[in-house]
């Protein structure tokens, strides 16, 4: 039995691939002050699903994979460990330097961000490597000690430890761990270079600093889970969803804590690959659209596209992560007419408290959630079976009230327009996410999942000319779902920056047999056991034109030599920007690896098709919709449509946790996965 | 397109999605230019803007990446659809960079895209990229020698790049071989033509799902909707005549300084803005053409409205802009310019942000540290020429009523706009060894919110053989100034100690200065200006200035009136 558990703010969502019951879900709410308490719950509500004591279903797990926002909420909400840097003589300040650079241009009246570091505990000590390695300052030891015992004083829990050039020569950054070792103190340590082995001081810092700010907290809530499943029997690792899509277990987790705080989005992207690779779709974007935002993700050839650099809560985060692009625009964003009379949606949200004026929990500002809710396209009776029901004359009456009478419009004109504007904001959102990289969104198949996104899907294809929409059946917990697709992985990379003509291929080979066997190494030590395949290595050189400042990722392979790099390099180039610079020396800036243990995977249950099913059998009523005009819709029931049956539109599925709106020309089916297809009727 | 009759009033659905449309048609126009350009200057610093202007040339949506950029494009796409009046077609791509041609200087490029509909211009398509060298006396075009404008590069009046959608090689060849990176000019040029393109292309899909006449009646609600903002803010306003009076520094002047003076005369939600008293044109890259002038005020009212959504040229409507030709801030030819859009502008944006707060104080903010860089030239350590250019240290930023000024932010032309290199990255490229880099306690100007720290950085030369130092800037003796009874920041100071234990102050206009090996380079940046009476600083606040080290315990004593409390120390 293998089991995924996604942490959400609102719900704890278990999925569990059993051998013979096939995959199965519950729902539970979370328990923001403890959250293992909500995951022990999700499991309790497993154990009488299965009609068995907790301790033999726990017993029964051979794989269990946890995702939690725990480190995530620490940095945005800046309740993290109390920190202390230990820096080069001359750089205390660089965390507050912020590289010069901040993002609004414009609003000149906002507060600095507060570094997360106070100043008087950033002690710096005498000592100084040169550009290429080179000790031009031994280490002071006894600065370094009396550090040390300020910084203990002051109660520090955290200490962040960042030299200059510490990616070419870490001696000094190690030797500093080891007198605060020698000082009988263990604190929660960072050094730059483990954290992050490249050229680039700010980078190093923030993300080392992000790294001993979060971990403490992490580790503590890890560690109680761990005991607790356990202490009810688990015999497995906890494993720990990374923000690259990987996992570790709970020990590695805890040092490399940074790698889990953007890892929110990573599971919806994973089950998105999941999808593309079943069903044989070479380009996917998927779009998860919640309370606040909705994350945009570009799946290539089953593989979710990764970026090196996030820039979250004020911090500079440089780890591998799954690339989301956040749009400000989700159920609960607020509609206002703008000071210049016009209608705009968000980025204000109500979020789900107060949240929207229907949940009947205080909000009164017209969302997206109350427009969908007038235009009849969601369900009075709410979702989850009836626990949540909706306050219909709440909804109409804040539409009202913002948008409606302002702009002289009736209600259900007025929900119209928010509802179209927000398929509007969708659409250009995933526009600009595929245009980033230089891909066309006609080519992409979309995959929507998340509560309100079911709604816009089918306008948003059209408008982007994309000719399928899949709506996954599992969309309430697909972020669980897409755990059972994870593998253990490692990262390393060294600073290279040469020119790749200037090495051999001996170098180049040699460079990435050492990444790769430090990184075997960091995790022989805890998974032993788990997945049963051999491992496979991703190598990748990060190269760039001498005089440019951004690197392009060029995979390479055992045996590629430094000409094949190159020319891929050039190739690559090429087909990014349609020129290339031919006088120009490419240089091989970074290599690093990222190293695989495969883990058991989930096979996604195949649906039989029934030819020639009647879709009537899942119809469940009819409702009144506005979608422009005025419409008798009828409703379907998701979970029993079956692979054989067609849908035309205009019409409504509901499901679980989300509904789904079928537009006039469009045909709804059902795929092989059990997914909802949309697509245009042929003509 | 012909008037009021053929618009319709907008549905608010449309309009709301064909605003939502246009913005997003000009950030994916960016977009495609940060994929596609070439030059460090415009990918690591994304130095371009894109609008969307309509028939009347007015710009109606906008993806800034340059604040400066934008108040000026109208006027430089005006001066070029007059220049081809008559002698437009589809597919057409125009071209300019000359500052009396509706440009700013010569370095930003301006390609602009008639579109039509229905047989008439319906919209144009533009976007601004600075390129990194067009020619003239000294590589990346801002030249203090240059004395007149044929120094500094290139001079292009609107000329036809693209002509009936054929590419003119001929004259795509002509502008990259007038510049010392010809490869990097002509990559950037056809990656702003491919992103101008690309606007062109979204708006014919615009246009296949709305009426003409749907999206010009959207168009004339959105610049209803910007005048009415920027009205709103004016009618909040003191009525009267507000002056401000900023300086530049130029040593030909009387005192080395020469005044900008400007006035802003508010009038039932209108604004006035007086230029005509400043100084006449110099010979001097100091000059502000009108585009640039226009862009600088458009500017100096955005930052005092803090609203940078509801404005567009709709917004200028309310602003009237006086000035006299020949003048710094109205130039004719042959006028030098190269240094109008950061020196210049930010010293006009200091004038106006000085006479607004007369007009609304609770508004007012602090001075802003001004851009002093330098660049060295030597050899590196494999003896190859090399150029290097200082962006670190860039100084604080002003208090404002809410909050204390940022740390490292600099010049009100761009602030935080362009990332200082690492100090790892400037060492293992050049024979540079930078010794500290950090925030210098009692730079910031005193008040209730004090302005942002300047810094301290060291810069050793490790070279073999002397090198050069150019500078080019502004703010060593104009600094930051105060708000609302604060005080102003202390100005910059660079010095070269030199390996004998010279000192050598370094001014703002010093070039060929010597740098021998070992010499090392000081700079301290300027801090931010303070905001309102510092004895009304939250004493919360003192206390941790004082912790933190930004202010010391002398000056909290003397400036903020701190008693030193038992804090524990020994």
């Amino acid at each position: 039995m293998m089991v995924g558990i996604d942490v959400g703010g609102t719900f704890t969502d278990l999925v569990v691939a059993h051998p013979e019951l096939g995959l199965r879900f519950v729902k539970s709410p979370s328990t923001p002050d403890d959250p293992s308490r909500g995951v022990l719950d999700a499991l309790e509500l497993l154990a009488a699903d299965l009609g068995r004591p907790l301790g033999e279903v726990l017993a029964d797990i051979e794989l269990f994979i946890h995702g939690t926002t725990v480190a995530t909420n620490i940095l945005v909400q800046r309740r993290g460990a109390k920190l202390g840097l230990i820096t080069t003589a001359g750089f205390r300040d660089l965390l507050e330097l912020r590289e010069g650079s901040r993002d609004n241009r414009y609003a000149l009246r906002v507060a600095a961000p507060e570094p997360i570091i106070a100043r008087p505990l950033r002690r710096e000590i005498g000592e100084r490597t040169g550009f290429d390695g080179a000790a031009l300052l031994p280490l002071d030891r006894d600065d370094t000690r009396r550090a040390i015992e300020d910084l203990r004083a002051a109660g520090v829990n955290g200490v962040v430890v960042c030299l200059l050039h510490a990616h070419r020569n870490p001696e000094h950054e190690r030797a500093v761990r080891e007198l605060i070792e020698a000082a009988g103190w263990s604190p929660f340590v960072s050094l730059s270079h483990e954290i992050l082995n490249r050229e680039g001081e700010y980078d190093r810092l923030s993300t080392a600093s992000v790294n001993a700010y979060v971990g403490p907290g992490l580790q503590t809530y890890l560690n109680r889970l761990f005991g607790r499943l356990t202490e009810q029997g688990i015999r497995v690792p906890v494993l720990v969803m990374q923000s690259h899509g990987g996992v570790l277990p709970v020990e590695d987790a805890g040092r490399l804590a940074v790698g889990a705080v953007t890892s929110g989005p990573a599971g919806g992207a994973k089950a998105g690959a999941m999808f593309a690779r079943a069903l044989g779709l070479p380009r996917l974007v998927t779009y998860d659209t919640g309370g606040t935002t909705t994350d945009v993700c570009i799946v290539n050839d089953g593989v979710p596209a990764e970026r090196d650099r996030t820039d979250l809560a004020d911090m500079r985060i440089t780890a591998p992560a799954i690339e989301v692009n956040p749009l400000g625009i989700g159920g609960g964003s607020i509609a206002w007419i703008d000071p210049a009379g016009i209608l705009e949606i968000g980025p204000q949200s109500a979020g789900a408290v107060p949240g929207p004026a229907c949940f009947g929990k205080g909000g009164t500002r017209a969302t997206l959630t109350d427009a969908n809710l007038v235009l009849g396209l969601l369900p009075e009776t709410g979702f989850l079976g009836g626990r949540f029901q909706l306050d219909l004359e709440q909804a109409r009456a804040a539409v009202n009230r913002d948008v409606a009478e302002p702009l002289g419009l009736s209600i259900e004109e007025a929900a119209w327009a928010i509802h179209v504007l927000a398929s509007s904001r969708i659409t250009e959102g995933i526009r600009l996410a595929t245009v980033r990289r230089g891909l066309d969104p006609r080519e992409f198949a979309m995959m929507s999942f998340g509560g309100a996104g079911g709604l816009h899907a089918n306008e948003v294809a059209r408008d982007l000319q994309i000719p399928s929409v899949i709506i996954p059946r599992f969309a309430s917990v697909l972020s669980a779902l897409g755990f059972l697709a994870a593998d253990v992985r490692r990262d390393r990379q060294r600073t290279v920056n040469a020119p790749i003509n200037s090495l051999s291929a001996h170098d180049l080979e040699t460079i990435f047999k050492d990444l790769a066997n430090e990184a075997h190494a960091a995790m022989s030590s805890s998974v032993a056991g788990q997945g049963d395949g051999e491992t496979w290595t991703d190598r990748v050189a990060e190269c760039r034109y001498e005089r440019q400042i951004h690197t392009l990722p060029i995979p390479t392979k055992a045996g590629d030599t430094p000409f094949d790099l190159e020319r891929r390099f050039t190739e690559t180039y090429g087909e990014l920007y349609q020129h290339s610079h031919p006088g120009e020396p490419a240089i091989v800036e970074t290599c690093r690896v990222s190293v695989y243990s495969p883990l058991p995977k989930l096979d996604l249950p195949r649906y039989p098709v029934e030819p020639g099913a009647d879709a009537a059998r899942a119809l469940c009523g009819k409702r009144r919709i506005h979608i422009g005009r005025e419409v008798q819709a009828p409703v379907y029931r998701f979970e029993y449509l079956v692979a054989g049956m067609t849908i035309a539109g205009p019409a409504l599925i509901d499901a679980a946790s989300t509904s789904v709106l079928v537009l006039e020309g469009s045909l709804a089916s059902i795929d092989e996965t059990g997914s909802l297809r949309i697509s245009d009727q042929p003509a | 397109m012909n008037a009021a009759s053929s618009r319709l009033a907008p549905n608010p659905l449309t309009l709301a999605v064909v605003r939502n449309k246009l913005k997003a048609i000009s950030e994916e126009m960016v977009e495609t230019m940060t994929r596609t350009c070439f030059s460090p200057i415009l990918n690591q610093n994304q130095d371009f803007s894109a609008v969307l202007l309509d028939a009347e040339i007015r710009t109606v949506a906008q993806a800034e990446r340059v604040p400066i950029h934008m108040g000026a494009m109208p006027l430089a796409v005006r001066m070029m659809a007059d220049a081809f009046r008559g002698d437009l077609a589809e597919g057409d791509v125009l071209m300019a960079n000359d500052p009396f041609w509706g440009g700013s200087h010569l370095p930003d490029v301006t390609l602009a895209m008639p579109f039509f509909h229905a047989g008439e211009i319906a919209f144009w398509v533009a976007l601004r990229a600075h390129q990194g060298d067009i020619g003239g006396i000294s590589a990346g075009g801002y030249s203090a020698a240059a004395r007149e404008i044929w120094q500094e590069g290139l001079r292009l009046p609107p000329v036809k790049l693209v002509d009936g959608g054929r590419l003119r090689k001929d004259i795509l060849r002509l502008v990259a071989t007038n510049s010392r990176k010809p490869e990097d000019l002509e990559g950037d040029l056809l990656a702003q033509l491919a992103a101008v393109r690309i606007g062109h292309a979204r708006l014919s899909e615009l246009f296949t799902r709305y009426r003409g006449e749907e999206v010009a009646g959207c168009v004339q609600a959105m610049l209803d909707g910007g005048e009415a903002v920027m009205r709103a803010m004016l009618a909040g306003c003191r009525e009267g005549r507000h002056s401000g009076l900023s300086h530049m520094e130029f040593a030909q002047a009387p005192g080395g300084l020469l005044p900008i003076p400007v006035t802003v005369t508010i009038d039932n939600g209108r604004a006035v803005v007086d230029l005509t008293e400043c100084p006449d044109q110099v010979a001097a890259f100091i000059n502000s053409p009108f585009a640039n002038t226009r862009a600088a005020v458009m500017v100096a009212f955005l930052y005092f409205s803090g609203d940078d959504q509801g404005l567009n040229d709709g917004s200028a409507r309310a602003i009237e802009i006086r000035t006299r030709k020949g003048s710094l801030l109205d130039p004719v030819s042959p006028a030098p310019v190269g240094a109008c859009t950061s020196s210049t502008a930010c010293a006009l944006i200091e004038a106006l942000l000085q006479a607004l707060e007369g007009a609304d104080p609770a508004r007012a903010i602090g001075g802003f540290a001004r851009r002093f860089r330098f660049a060295l030239a030597g050899q590196d350590r494999g003896g190859r020429p090399f150029i290097w250019h200082y962006f670190f240290n860039k100084g604080g930023t002003g208090g404002n009523a809410e909050h204390d000024g940022w740390a490292n932010i600099g010049g009100l032309h761009n602030p935080g706009g362009t990332p200082s290199p690492s100090v790892e990255r400037t060492e293992a490229a050049y024979p540079l060894l930078v010794e500290e880099y950090s925030l210098l306690t009692d730079s910031g100007g005193a008040g209730t919110r004090r302005g942002g720290l300047g810094g301290r950085l060291r810069l050793r030369y490790v070279g073999d053989r002397p090198a050069v130092l150019n500078a080019s800037g502004e703010g060593v003796l104009v600094p930051p100034f105060a708000s609302q009874g604060g005080t102003a920041g202390p100005g910059h100071a660079y010095s070269v100690e030199h390996g004998d234990g010279c000192i050598d102050r370094l001014g703002v206009h010093d070039s060929g200065v010597a740098i021998e090996p070992g010499a090392t380079i000081v700079c301290i940046s300027a801090g931010g200006g303070g905001h309102g009476d510092p004895a009304n600083r939250p004493r919360d606040a003192v206390r941790r200035d004082v912790a933190y080290g930004y202010v010391s315990e002398g000056a909290a004593r003397t400036v903020y009136d701190w008693q030193v409390e038992a804090t524990g120390k020994t």
